[in-house]
């Protein structure tokens, strides 16, 4: 007992003198899961909250811009900014300096237009049904142009699914009218409000139902996101701290000496895997901790904790094990410090990059979420995923643990064969 | 007092794998009981490859080595606990404090907390080093490593020890400190294999040498018997006589 005990303190020892190796692995996460919830948060906003910014120009002389824009409010989709002294050619200029992503400029001929429009429509269908009408008033006047400006940074499907709403809120100010219109020719203009709210109030509905395996209905936001990757980017990057730690011991032959000793090689491995897996709940602990009680204060989301404990506890051991694993597997292929730091610096880099950890792998390209399977940062995310949106039951962990026990066993047995290789196993 | 082979080398002929020659070949030796036993030889000769044979680091690709005390011969595990290895790195961990790697290396040959907490105490003591015993290692001269690397061989209190030049690059203070703590713990029992470049250090130090060149024993014997041979003066004249003055890389 007292062996395991002192091999145990001596890698806690090595690790508490890597005063490098620490930051790394505490500080850093701490300083991304700062910086980038800030910066993500006001995206993963325009994503997740109602209220998407909007700067609305009305120069339209009748009611219509006026009834348009109150659908739009009411909607609690927008927060509308209204500017109706505005010319449209400032609009542009005006939309970047207030920082909106979104504006729109109802034309003066907005109201007039439409009427024209219903009025002719009117007028056909009234001729249509071989009724008499009065033709004197209508005008031909040309359907009105809304002007949509958008932020070039906007993406092009959520710029489209914008303009849907308005299109949506076009047609019931167009129908509305229309009715109105028809109702007006065949004098019988107070009945139309009857029917045009029938018409509003029988649309079919969609029915919005988040698929988790829980009752929770967790929605992700930039806290969610950002607290685990950046935690299973620290913990990967213990490859500076281990790996470099094991190049010294394999170059400085300490790793052969202790082979003259009546002690076994895994007791060394294990001690080595035992501290860092510590140092990777650890790690998880405390980035946790911060999303939990300080990211709230500065005005950021709160991090909801899972509550399925077990299988929380799993997914942390699992990555942890993961990202201890490569780190040997790093420490036993390299020749030198810097080689291990190098390439293993860079190579969590990407693997980070690829498995979604600096942007989220349902924003990539069809190739690249194809690509994102191969890392297993991407699967210790899916894993706090799982855990966090959706309910994380056993069944939806099942492939993660079977990836990461996958990549665990291979890095282990490179590691056990390089080891061979040198003869100090 | 017995004082009969402690080590027997059998015909141990060594080959790496992409190796055009044998490091060693056909190498049969016996090491006495009690004896300080000099392994010399130009660079390359196969010494380091002996010694890590000799300390189970490598196997042979042939031949026996066979480890007695008291005339009664050993297994693998016993000769673990009884066999210490200084090798020529300073293999241990300069981060550390010379106490926590004592403690470290202590505790993997099996020694308890309290027998380690005296024994540490007296190796500190020994070698000169109690008054930095809690001081990182890294900052030491390479002097002072030398004997840290020397006293992590000597926590468990060998009965054949192995050197794989314990004295290059130090001092002359250190030198004679290390020097003089080898004798001691030999006048108490403990048989000594060393290896070295220094001949003059050697010639006072071993009692018996190998000499070793291209991976075969060119010469081994007593220090006196194969001056008187070889008709050579000093040890430096019957290494040049026997390896000559070519270079060695």
């Amino acid at each position: 007992m007292f062996k395991v005990f002192s091999s145990i303190r001596k890698e806690f020892l090595l690790l508490v003198s890597d005063k490098v190796g620490l930051a790394l692995m505490f500080v850093m996460p701490l300083l991304l899961v700062f910086i980038i919830t800030i910066i993500q948060d006001s995206a993963y906003k325009i994503v997740n909250e109602n209220e998407i910014p909007m700067l609305v120009v009305n120069h339209d002389e009748g009611s219509g811009g006026e009834k348009l824009l109150n659908l739009l409010s009411n909607s609690r989709l927008f927060k509308i900014d209204t500017f109706n002294s505005l010319p449209e050619s400032a609009l542009k200029k005006e939309l970047l300096a207030r920082g909106k992503m979104i504006a729109l400029f109802i034309p003066p001929n907005f109201t007039s237009g439409l009427e024209s429009n219903t009025g002719e429509i009117s007028h056909m269908m009234m001729r249509d049904m071989g009724l008499e009408t009065d033709s004197s008033d209508v005008n031909t006047e040309k359907m009105p142009v809304l002007s949509f400006y958008h932020d070039p940074v906007l993406q092009e499907n959520y710029s489209a699914s914008v303009r849907g709403v308005v299109d949506s809120y076009l047609g019931m100010i167009e129908k509305t009218m229309m009715i109105e219109r028809i109702y007006a020719d065949m004098d019988i203009a107070s009945k139309s409000i009857t029917l045009s709210e029938k018409m509003a109030s029988n649309r079919v509905k969609i029915n919005q139902i988040v698929a988790t395996n829980s009752n929770s209905v967790a929605v992700p936001n930039s806290t969610q996101h950002n607290v685990p990757a950046w935690t299973i980017f620290a913990m990967f990057f213990m490859v500076v701290s281990l790996g470099s730690n094991i190049v010294k011991e394999r170059i400085n032959g300490s790793f052969l000496r202790l082979k003259t000793m009546p002690t076994s090689f895994m007791l060394v491995m294990l001690s080595k895997m035992a501290v860092y897996v510590v140092v990777a709940i650890l790690q998880v602990a405390l980035t946790f901790s911060i999303g939990v009680w300080i990211l709230p204060k500065i005005g950021l989301p709160e991090l909801t904790i899972p509550t399925n404990f077990p299988a929380f506890a799993t997914v942390v051991l699992i990555s942890s094990l993961a990202a201890v694993s490569y780190a040997l597997l790093i420490g036993s292929w390299a020749k030198t410090q810097e080689q291990a730091n190098g390439f293993g610096a860079i190579s969590i880099i990407i693997f980070g990059a690829i498995g979604g950890i600096l942007v989220p792998a349902f924003v990539m390209p069809e190739y690249m979420q194809f690509a994102s399977k191969f890392s297993p940062l991407h699967w210790c995310l899916e894993g706090f995923y799982i855990l966090f949106l959706k309910g994380g039951s056993w069944h939806e962990l099942r492939s993660v643990v079977l990836f990461l026990g996958v990549f665990i066993l291979i890095c282990q047995l490179c590691t056990y064969i390089k080891l061979r290789i040198e003869k100090i196993i | 007092m017995y004082k009969g082979p402690s080590i027997q080398i059998e015909n141990i002929t060594q080959r790496y794998k992409s190796a055009q020659e044998d490091s060693l070949s056909n190498v049969t030796l016996q090491i006495n009981e009690g004896d300080v036993y000099g392994l010399l030889g130009p660079n390359g000769a196969g010494k380091t490859t002996l010694i890590s044979i000799l300390c189970g680091i490598i196997p042979p690709s042939y031949g026996n080595v066979n480890y007695y005390i008291g005339g009664k011969k050993i297994d693998e595990q016993e000769r673990r606990s009884l066999l210490g290895f200084v090798p020529q790195e300073y293999a241990f961990y300069q981060e550390l404090t010379p106490k926590q790697n004592l403690d470290y290396f202590g505790a993997m040959y099996n020694l308890s907390r309290a027998e380690l907490s005296v024994r540490i105490d007296e190796l500190l003591e020994e070698l000169g080093l109690t008054k930095v015993a809690n001081k990182e290692v890294s900052t030491f001269s390479g002097g002072m490593k030398r004997r840290v690397n020397l006293a992590i061989g000597l926590i468990h209190n060998p009965v054949i020890l192995f050197l794989d030049e314990p004295t290059v690059g130090v001092d002359v203070q250190s030198k004679n400190a290390i020097i003089k703590y080898l004798e001691e713990i030999n006048r108490t029992g403990t048989t000594i294999v060393y290896t070295s470049h220094h001949m003059s250090e050697a010639e006072e130090f071993c009692n018996r040498i190998a000499l070793i060149d291209h991976g075969k024993v060119v010469a081994e014997g007593g220090m006196s018997e194969l001056l008187e041979k070889n008709s050579a003066s000093s040890l430096q004249d019957l290494f040049i006589k026997l390896t000559g003055e070519e270079y060695r890389d």
